[in-house]
């Protein structure tokens, strides 16, 4: 069964427009003008149950309004959409008992307390009986490494932290799918990685599935099986991480250094060359254009190799070119 | 029910937090009383009387003091609810399994609970010392029963400015009018019984009274003929506000924006 099921949803915002200053002020006061935004246009996909799945894009994309309309927070304008089997804008309380939510730059941990008692008061929100919260508690410290945060107030926790003990609380009913919405935003490496083990486990053992929205290519690599990339509330690309990096990691980036002095007219066919220095030289190709073992024998031609690096460009320039590519 | 209670217990613990800061804010009813005391001292004086419209200056103190107690105890929840839909945290609220509406009164109550005790306890020390002991037994009795429902008055139509909200974010002017009215109408400032009669006629038909005037007019002056018109009166405005919410509360879910993210 799928866990998620999303067809033809499409979301218009209508925000009041006004220019700048103060007569443009009094003039909206009296003849508001309003433009109308699509969100989200006519966006349709499936997730599997226990499907870890990335939902990728730029600030404005409309991954957050999806989420939102997921949860059953927003009414969609048009489209339908089933989570669990629940219409979520129609269901919305009986769908909470089976999802949970973080929205990663708003908490949900009562600030002024420690999240110890969040997490009791989640128990009883989400009607588990005392026991029962009391061993989940347990599992999750254990899961997360917060048993030493828990009785600190949450205002005291580092982002890091306090993004653990979030992730956590929204596992504490046994979801059967969690819907992250930058669960990662403004964490240094470390804490990336934390999390991303923590909730990677918790797919593992338990099943749950992940809806991830990150603007992160990070997160991609080291969560999903498979991504979707939202630009302007539309699919633009759809397919698996590894096809991702097969279809769009095709430039590799090379830096070799010699025994000998570098020729200052160096030069391959079909290879644009970055830099040459003295003893090295930083060059870029298209392995479609020019094939790896072409490129190596050249470089080994020219002299005594010493040292050489080969480098995949970083994810996030290859979802860049995705964005700019424009639907498939 | 029982996660409403917790949400109820959790506010609690949550104001326990900062106890100087919640105290603090328990000075203001003294502030109040004893320029009030200064006020109504002058007016009976001027006036050469001992009572006026049936009411001595002994009376005029202890009204105020519940009124005083049940204004700073009233639910805040418009502020709170266009707060968590400005910065999108009623994203978490509604995603929740409960009722948003008795959410917040479980939240407002935990809140409202603890103003009410402490407010109650430095309004009684002060009033005492300005004008001699409390009303009787009967008084604090009618003042309790009324003072429930005059509370869940507040609530009710707190919530609904609130849920403008989720159309136009900012409701503190609609508080603010709100409040005139209780001042006035709802008998905060003076009680009813000052008013000339057409006045007070056109303030009974409305809710204000029952949420003010009720309970600190029967701590005073308990009277047992008053008691059951005011509590008849509340129970047909619960009535009323309560479906009013429940369509406001039902409408206004569509309407819902949520910033950011």
């Amino acid at each position: 069964m799928s866990a998620i099921e999303v067809t033809n949803i499409h979301k218009t915002f209508q925000t009041k427009r006004k220019a700048a200053g103060l007569r443009a002020s009094t003039r909206a006061l009296f003849k508001p003008e309003y433009s109308t935004v699509d969100a989200v246009r006519k966006l349709s996909f499936q997730m599997e149950a226990g499907e870890v799945l990335g939902f990728i894009g730029p600030n404005g994309a409309g991954k957050s309004t999806t989420i939102k309309m997921l949860t059953g927070i927003l009414h969609p304008t048009d489209g339908e959409a089933k989570v669990l089997g629940y219409v979520p804008w129609k269901e919305r309380q009986k769908l909470a008992f089976h999802i949970g939510t973080v929205f990663g730059q708003r908490p949900q941990l009562w600030y002024h307390l420690p999240a110890i008692d969040t997490f009791t008061l989640f128990g009883k929100i989400y009607e588990l009986d005392d026991r029962e919260t009391q061993k989940r508690i347990d599992f999750l410290c254990e899961a997360f490494e917060i048993r030493d945060l828990l009785e600190t107030p949450v205002r005291k926790l580092s982002l890091g932290q306090r993004m653990r003990c979030e992730v956590a609380a929204s596992l504490l009913h046994r979801p059967k799918l969690i819907l992250l919405d930058e669960p990662s935003i403004g964490l240094d490496v470390v804490a990336k990685q934390h999390i991303r083990d923590a909730i990677r486990r918790m797919n593992q053992e338990e099943g749950v599935g992940v809806l991830l929205t990150s603007h992160d290519a990070g997160d991609l690599e080291a969560l999903c099986k498979r991504v979707i990339i939202v630009n302007h509330g539309q699919i633009v690309y759809e397919d698996k991480v590894s096809n991702l990096k097969r279809k769009h990691l095709t430039t590799k980036l090379v830096e070799v250094r010699y025994a000998q002095e570098v020729p200052a007219d160096f030069h391959l066919d079909g290879v644009e060359i970055l830099k040459v220095g003295r003893y090295g030289v930083k060059l870029r190709f298209d392995t479609n254009q020019t094939p790896v073992d072409t490129v190596m024998s050249h470089l080994s031609n020219v002299g005594e190799l010493v040292d050489i690096t080969i480098s995949d460009p970083p994810l996030e320039e290859v979802i860049a070119k995705v964005y700019k590519e424009g639907p498939a | 029910m029982r996660k409403y209670f917790a949400v109820f217990t959790m506010q609690i613990i949550n104001n326990l937090a900062y106890p100087g800061d919640f105290l603090g804010r328990s000075i203001s009813i003294g502030i109040f009383l004893f320029i009030f005391a200064g006020l109504w001292k002058t007016t009976f004086t001027i006036a050469g009387t001992d009572s006026i419209n049936g009411l001595t200056f002994a009376n005029m103190m202890w009204y105020l003091m519940m009124a005083e107690t049940i204004e700073l105890g009233r639910p805040r929840i418009n502020r709170i609810i266009s707060e968590q839909v400005k910065n999108g945290e009623v994203a978490y609220i509604l995603s929740k399994p409960y009722n948003f509406v008795l959410y917040h009164f479980s939240f407002g109550l935990g809140d409202g609970v603890m103003r009410i005790i402490v407010n109650l306890i430095v309004g009684l020390g002060v009033t005492w010392i300005l004008a001699g002991p409390p009303p009787t037994a009967l008084g604090w009795a009618m003042a309790l029963v009324t003072m429930i429902f005059a509370w869940i008055l507040h609530f009710c139509m707190m919530a609904l400015i609130g849920l403008a909200a989720f159309l136009v974010e900012e409701t503190n002017s609609f508080e603010l009018i709100y409040q005139k009215l209780v001042f006035i109408l709802g008998g905060m400032l003076l009680p009813l019984d000052m008013f000339p009669v057409w006045l007070q006629q056109i303030a009974r038909l409305l809710p204000f009274p029952y949420m003010m005037y009720a309970p600190a007019r029967l701590f005073v002056k308990p009277d047992f003929d008053l008691f059951w018109q005011m509590l008849a009166g509340q129970l047909i405005w619960v009535g009323i506000l309560v479906f009013a919410l429940s369509v406001a509360y039902r409408g206004s879910e569509k309407m819902l924006t949520v910033n950011g993210g």
